[in-house]
């Protein structure tokens, strides 16, 4: 057989697995955690544009804000702003038990916020004394590409894609052991290894697909509520480029996790063990020595990543570290080293699925 | 009815009490269980810390062995009240989810993927019985890494702390047993909920690492892009530390108050158990 | 790839087309374990065309050498041949072969057509011939009519037609069947021995695993017993019968003048025992020697008395189960 007739074998074996793939029952779970966060985007939007057309109504002018002072009193302040266009109280419960919970007690709080027309002011009492005031874009530009960028990194590479291509590799010779079905795929006159890449390519595609256009909606949908001087400029500078790395990210991201989980599913009956390993593997590669660090899929992709995820300072100096990108490596070299890395685990995968055997009362 | 007459009598002697038909279930379940080895060793390695915990208590009231390291500081260091708790808990609490992972899909998805329900409901035996008398399973695994440990440590801390330690604390220890009932009874849930839905053993198990750490991811996103913080309150490991946080007297974290996330596990608990209902049933859908 | 374009059914192939190969089925010194558990042990087999039944218990190893076949599993050591390829290449092997599992279940949410349709698309062909050759290989078990409904909805007897008619749909060499008839009507299993009967005359290997001893004696050319995953006898029936020695042989004897013919064959030392049937115009006789048995009936024979019939009454594999195996099926 010639190595074009295995192509078109590969083809074959992945169109027909592609339609189980994409309209499974259980794809409907993967398709939850791809578009997830698009939801969360949209919903952003549409609250900021909400809050721009109320808060046109209720404008008090920066003039009148400017000359607000930090200590000044919450009637002081209400008197010279009558007119804040949100207005939260916070009173904690004492909880707090033992001599030093007085000393100790949280003071209330009181948020009030103004808008002068371009900006909302944000002033924070305690116990009804100006604390500190700030002036900022009712939708700071900025500010969302960070958060997108914490989204795409914490949420697309660390949980979704990772699970998500767990719940699709892992089906492709696995879910098919436990649905007793796989000695369907055994007995047709292919190759295992054409049977290896026809179902690969199909998880590929699928994950690539349905992740890809998950993370280039929620980008889309966090562009939307943007000033449109703001993004002109964005697609005038970055905006093409941030889109492309994004996508490779995302993509290269199922080409390494499925590779990953494809060849686990060969070589372990149970799914749970790849994960836990992987997902603390993953977790703790920042703080590994720079040869093992490279035995990471998030070591490559993080570095394709455009913009560096934010760093919530409250979190503890542990996560911190955990969540710690690794010395980044070049693009080229990031690109290079995941495919040559996904060679290595899909030679390994290659070998088992040859001496894989129909065995269902073991599962 | 000649045959009837001659050949059937129903049995008429005695039957064992409800109760003790609701433990047949767990006791093989347990003797199956501890014949795993990967369970034995979580149990193990779950261990450590408690022990950690207990050399911690027993330190802190004999500084004096730590020679060069008197003073109000290292004092401080080990002061053992209900943070201290909170830290142990805290960590168990992700040893009883690896745990219920491992051991709780192969509770339930075995009997649904053999179509063995009709035969446990073909016994006196209704459905309610048998999602007890599974949790029971978990109940038994996940106690020993939880409010065993976590009981004893307050017990050897009362005792060595005297009396006013403990008529002053004494709320410490209850929160530490009720908080762990109430994070057993969720993770079990999950686990079977999860073993019910997707009825492979192995692929529930690792949606029971999902569940916990996806939902966590997308609490944390939707705080990130609404720029809000009641959707920690769908976090259910952050939303069961809070409610531990005001069982044990501490400090809350900020977002939703205990209140809301008490309310926020009740829906969640209830929607398991509502997915249990669904999919617990002796009869199979051809689709 | 190429695309066959042979209609379906064993009339539009030629015995040519197997000749190029060598058309044996071989099992070389193989072994098979599941981890501690003996599945089969040290088999050596030279299967030829036609029809061969392996007949054993439950457990005896049936489906083992089955799967090793088609080499859905692969032996511990040992060598196997199927006309010529080895099951480790199934992109040669399993254009020549079609193998009905004992596994009902079909890729989920396939109906019975899709499920012959992909597996003939996967072998090669277009999807034009692979829904004409789906149509007939389905007309063939009698399954068109239900062909459009989801397997999940099947009864066993009609999981069981679909699973044949995706093993012949690509009109293969050699048939493996595992329990082929359980669960069949009596139309439709007579029809599907019609089928294996054709195959066979092709010069074809089908290879099937029955329980039905009865059925076994009528479609098959030879047998194969095995117990505990060792091959116990094999070969044509009477052959393998000629070779039990510690059992003698029975053979019914229908003749008028029974009880004189009784007391000639006594006087012959192999015979072992003589029963006299009902109606006292039949004999069950017992010898130890078929030979001496045969050379004595002919001098009965020549002297005079009239001998209507001699049937082998243990020339079955009801018998051979029993000598062999044990009464246990």
């Amino acid at each position: 057989m010639t190595n074009a007739a295995r192509l078109r074998q590969v083809w074959t074996i992945a169109r027909l697995q592609l339609t189980r793939v994409f309209f499974s029952k259980r794809s409907f779970w993967v398709y939850l955690l791809a578009f997830f966060p698009a939801v969360i985007f949209f919903a952003h939007g549409v609250e900021v544009k909400f809050k721009r057309d109320r808060y046109t109504s209720r404008v008090t002018p920066s003039s009148v804000l400017d000359a607000i002072r930090a200590g000044d009193s919450e009637g002081d302040v209400l008197r010279q702003a009558p007119g804040p266009v949100s207005d939260e109280r916070y009173r904690p419960r004492r909880r707090r038990r033992g001599p030093d919970a007085e000393q100790q007690r949280t003071p209330d709080r009181r948020f009030l916020a103004y808008w002068d027309g371009s900006k909302r002011w944000e002033l924070n009492f305690e116990d009804g004394i100006l604390q500190t005031k700030r002036a900022r874009p009712l939708n700071d530009f900025e500010e969302d590409r960070q958060v997108y960028a914490g989204v795409f990194q914490y949420f697309y590479l660390r949980l979704a894609i990772f699970f998500g291509c767990l719940g699709i590799f892992m089906n492709l010779f696995r879910g098919e052991m436990l649905d007793k079905t796989l000695h369907f795929w055994f007995l047709i006159p292919a190759r295992r290894e054409v049977l290896l890449a026809g179902k690969y390519l199909a998880g590929l595609i699928a994950a690539v697909v349905i992740f890809g256009s998950g993370a280039a909606l929620s980008f889309a949908l966090m562009l939307w509520p943007q000033d449109p001087t703001a993004l002109q400029t964005f697609w005038a500078t970055d905006g093409l480029s941030h889109v492309f790395w994004y996508s490779a990210a995302a993509a290269l991201a199922c080409v390494g996790y499925g590779s990953v989980f494809l060849a686990s599913g060969l070589l372990l009956r149970n799914p749970i063990i790849p994960a836990v390993t992987i997902l603390f593997w993953e977790s703790i590669n920042g703080i590994l020595p720079a040869m093992l660090q490279k035995l990471s899929v998030l070591y490559y992709v993080e570095a394709l990543c455009p913009v560096p995820p934010p760093m919530d300072s409250n979190a503890p100096l542990l996560i911190r570290l955990l969540a710690a990108p690794a010395e980044p490596p070049t693009a080229a070299f990031a690109v290079l080293g995941l495919l040559a890395l996904t060679a290595l685990v899909l030679f390994v995968a290659s070998r088992a699925v040859r001496n894989i055997e129909v065995n269902y009362g073991v599962e | 009815m000649a045959v009837y007459k001659r050949g059937y009598q129903r049995y008429q002697g005695p039957l064992t009490s409800p109760a003790s038909r609701l433990l047949v279930l767990p006791r093989f379940a347990w003797e199956r269980l501890m014949q795993q080895r990967l369970i034995s060793i979580l149990f193990i390695v779950a261990l450590f810390w408690p022990t950690g915990c207990a050399l911690f208590i027993y330190l802190s009231h004999h500084l004096d062995l730590l020679q060069g390291m008197g003073g109000a500081a290292t004092a401080k260091i080990f002061d053992i009240n209900a943070e201290f708790f909170f830290i142990f808990m805290n960590a168990q609490a992700t040893f009883a989810i690896i745990l219920a992972a491992f051991a709780g899909p192969s509770l339930i998805a075995p009997d649904l993927s053999n179509g063995a329900l009709p035969l446990y409901f073909s016994r006196p035996m209704s459905r309610s019985t048998y999602v007890l008398s599974r949790m029971l399973v978990l109940v038994g695994v996940l106690s020993p890494v939880t409010w065993i440990p976590g009981g004893l440590l307050f017990l050897m801390q009362s005792g060595m702390a005297g009396w006013d330690w403990f008529s002053a604390n004494w709320h410490i220890g209850a929160a530490i047993v009720a908080g762990f009932f109430f994070w057993i009874l969720l993770v079990s849930l999950v686990a079977m909920a999860s073993s019910a839905y997707v009825r492979w053993r192995m692929i529930a198990g690792a949606l029971v690492l999902g569940i916990f750490f996806i939902l966590a991811g997308a609490s944390e996103l939707a705080n990130a892009v609404l720029r809000v913080e009641w959707a920690s309150a769908f976090n259910p490991t952050r939303a069961t530390l809070q409610l531990w946080r005001a069982l044990l007297g501490l400090e809350p974290f900020p977002g939703p108050d205990e209140y809301e996330c008490f309310a926020a596990l009740v829906l969640m608990i209830g929607l398991l158990a509502a997915i249990l209902n669904r999919k617990l049933r002796p009869v199979e859908v051809v689709s | 790839m190429s695309t066959p374009n042979s209609p379906i059914g064993p009339a539009a192939a030629t015995p040519m087309s197997t000749a190029a190969t060598a058309p044996e089925v071989l099992f070389d010194d193989v072994s098979k374990f599941y981890g501690e558990v003996l599945g089969v042990n040290r088999v050596t087999l030279r299967i030829p065309p036609g029809i061969t039944s392996l007949v054993g218990p439950n457990g005896s190893g049936k489906t083992t050498l089955m799967n090793l076949m088609a080499g859905l599993i692969h032996p511990d050591r040992g060598v196997i041949t199927m006309r010529g390829l080895s099951p480790r290449h199934p992109e040669r092997l399993m254009r020549i072969l079609g193998y009905a599992t004992q596994y009902d279940s079909a890729p989920r949410g396939s109906t019975g057509l899709d499920f012959v349709t992909t597996g003939l698309i996967l072998t090669g062909f277009s999807s034009a011939e692979a829904s004409t050759r789906a149509q007939a290989a389905l007309h063939r078990v009698r399954m068109a009519e239900a062909s459009r409904r989801k397997v999940a909805s099947y009864s066993k007897g009609m999981r069981q037609r679909i699973r044949l008619a995706q093993a012949i749909a690509h009109d293969p060499d050699i048939l493996v069947l595992d329990e082929p008839l359980n669960g069949l009507d009596p139309l439709v299993r007579a029809e599907t021995i019609a089928l294996f009967r054709e195959y066979a005359a092709l010069g074809r290997h089908v290879i099937l695993s029955s329980h039905v001893l009865q059925e076994v004696d009528i479609i098959s050319d030879q047998v194969i017993l095995i117990a505990n995953g060792m091959i116990i006898a094999e070969g044509q029936i009477r052959s393998v019968r000629e070779e039990i020695h510690q059992h003698p042989s029975q053979f019914v004897i229908r003749c008028r003048d029974a009880s004189r013919i009784a007391s000639l064959l006594f006087e012959h030392d192999h015979i072992t025992q003589i029963k006299m049937q009902d109606d006292r115009l039949g004999l069950l006789v017992m010898t130890r020697n078929r030979a001496d048995f045969s050379r004595a009936l002919t001098r009965i024979s020549l002297a005079g008395h009239t001998v209507e019939s001699i049937v082998p009454a243990d020339e079955n594999m009801g018998a051979l189960y029993e000598y062999l195996i044990g009464g246990d099926r």
